[in-house]
């Protein structure tokens, strides 16, 4: 009895405890209606957020006086496979190479087998077919082209590929920029920015493929006189490749979820146009085409510039493509550029640098104006007068010609490619937090945990392996 | 399958949390924690949990090295902790 009472006496017994708990839970669960959490959920987002993502009212990169807008002609592609740089034999035979190799497979080479080929094949199938030329950095292929046509009164074009005559007005530029955003993550993209156009990020001028393929050489280059209107914004799209195709690199299946993506981005961006289209406006969809997908994805707050080149993404890290859209639309709501620590990483980091098969990514310790890789002299494919880390893209593309794909080895090392799992989302705003030295510690930190290693042929089964995925629908 | 490998995960460390707080507050009653047991004990309870956490994500996402390094990481130190802290905690009470 006197046991039962000192029992009862305690404030918090064990009974009691467990009581208050489970109606807490009750009362929880019922009083709190979904949309408080839901601002609690945003609130603490928010906060997170605001403490580790900051946001630039200009570039945050350093531009020198001399920087000038890159030649369309200068693009790696168009200097090897449109002989714009015919003087570069190096670059030529890549190109060479390159095309070669992608049409053979390779039994005796696991990833670069008959499989692995018809996986790639497939993934760039769309692409291929609809605007073969937009991944070469060629303007106006297939899909991607610039007709702003103008229907006639009566005629019927079932594609709505034209400009509404009623431009529609959207209440207040927020209302138009959600609009956009919502549009373009319906038809397909995952990460979705909008910025001014720039005419430092603008090809000074265009390749045209089909008057060289036409031997019209004297025409095979033209400029901005012929776009047909003048473009104020450009909204920047970004296409998450998956993660167990792009940790096969440098196989096939990894070109397979590039291809995947460059599939799925020509689609979204023409779809997107014709939205804006049909909303009374011009636009235009692009690929690696017009203008360099790169910094306008900064300058939208897509993410950072990192030591390999690639845009690094807070949620997915340079595991994304990217597509374009120009249009006159500008009563939008602008994007900012973010920083969350990715390119301070990448001092300390280089593990894309120690992975590189073509050793082209730079081991400097920090950021140039001007290449320092030992091609500098002759690196017509820079952009330079930007402080960055200058990858030296002959040796790359010297890669993939050895390879016969586009290699990935950078992506699938860097420590900011993880899959969507909360842990991974823990050590980003860890290491984003962390000074410096940290970082190097956090990098040695990945690699023993095991992430990142890449030419691993057990990744290859771990794509195929059915385990834990469903196709069956149930 | 109607959750997914991660929600029966977060489902189960609640479960998990709930245990060590209730062994906590047991324990607390028993040996009467100072500062420095329940500094220990606290976050040696957390290191485990998070240990549990980290080691079953990665098998989840499909790196068992990620796994081992966690319990390397993070289960030895959450031991030797929960064990540091108990002998204080013993150690006071006689």
């Amino acid at each position: 009895m006197n046991k039962k009472n000192s029992e009862g006496s305690n404030a918090i017994n064990r009974r009691n405890f467990l009581k208050l708990g489970a109606a807490g839970a009750a009362i929880g669960a019922v009083a709190f209606p979904a949309k408080a959490k839901e601002e609690i959920i945003n609130k603490i987002n928010e906060k997170t957020a605001g403490d580790f993502i900051k946001t630039h009212d200009k570039f945050p990169y350093e531009i020198n006086e001399d920087y000038k807008p890159h030649s369309n002609k200068d693009i790696m592609f168009t200097g090897s496979f449109w002989n714009f740089h015919s003087e570069d034999e190096d670059v030529i035979n890549s190109g060479k190479e390159f095309s070669y190799k992608t049409f053979m497979h390779f039994e005796e080479k696991k990833g670069f087998d008959q499989l692995s080929k018809a996986m790639n094949a497939g993934g760039w199938a769309l692409h291929n077919t609809v605007s073969p030329l937009g991944s070469q950095a060629i303007s106006g292929s297939g899909i991607l082209k610039w007709d702003q046509y103008r229907k006639k009164e009566g005629e019927f074009i079932p594609h709505h590929d034209w400009i509404n005559e009623s431009q529609y007005q959207f209440g207040n530029k927020q209302e138009a920029a959600d609009a956009i955003k919502r549009a373009a993550r319906l038809y397909g993209a995952d990460l979705v920015g909008i910025t001014h156009r720039d005419k430092r990020w603008d090809y000074t001028d265009f390749v045209d493929a089909q008057a060289i393929m036409e031997g019209r050489h004297e025409d095979a280059v033209y400029g901005w006189e012929r776009f047909p209107f003048e473009p104020k914004s450009v909204i920047v799209m970004a296409f998450e490749m998956d993660y167990e195709a792009i940790a096969t690199a440098p196989t096939d299946i990894q070109g397979a979820g590039a291809g995947a993506e460059y599939s799925s981005m020509t689609k979204t961006a023409y779809q997107l146009s014709i939205f804006l289209k049909q909303l009374g406006y011009h636009a235009i969809p692009c690929s690696n085409d017009t203008g360099l997908s790169i910094p306008y994805a900064i300058a939208a707050g897509l993410g950072e510039g990192s030591r390999m080149g690639n845009l690094i993404t807070y949620k997915y890290g340079p595991r994304v493509r990217l597509a374009k859209v120009y249009t006159d639309f500008d009563f939008t709501e602008y994007d900012k550029p973010i920083e969350f620590g990715a390119m301070e990483f990448c001092k300390n980091c280089m593990r894309c640098a120690d992975a590189c098969p073509g050793k082209a990514i730079s081991f400097d310790k920090e950021p140039s104006f001007y290449p320092t890789h030992e091609n500098k002299d002759n690196a017509w494919y820079n952009a330079q007068g930007i402080k960055k880390y200058y990858m030296d893209a002959k040796k790359c593309f010297h890669t993939w010609g050895e390879f016969g794909t586009d290699c990935g080895s950078c992506m699938a090392s860097c420590p900011y490619n993880k899959p969507d799992f909360w842990h991974h989302r823990l050590v980003d705003k860890i290491t984003a937090a962390m000074p410096g030295p940290v970082h190097d510690f956090m990098r040695e930190m990945d690699e023993l945990f095991g992430y990142g290693d890449v030419g691993n042929l057990e990744k290859i089964d771990v794509f195929y392996n059915p385990k834990g995925r469903s196709y069956n629908g149930h | 399958m109607v959750f997914t490998g991660t929600e029966t995960l977060f489902f189960l460390l609640g479960i998990i949390t709930t245990l060590f707080i209730l062994g906590l507050i047991k324990y607390n009653k028993q040996l009467k924690f100072n500062a420095l047991s329940w500094a220990l004990l606290g976050t040696g309870s957390f290191l485990c949990i998070f240990c549990i956490a980290w080691s079953v994500s990665a098998v989840l996402e499909g790196v068992p090295r990620a796994a081992s390094m966690g319990m390397v990481v993070f289960g030895i130190p959450s031991l030797l902790m929960l064990l540091l802290g108990r002998r204080f905690a013993i150690k006071k009470s006689k």
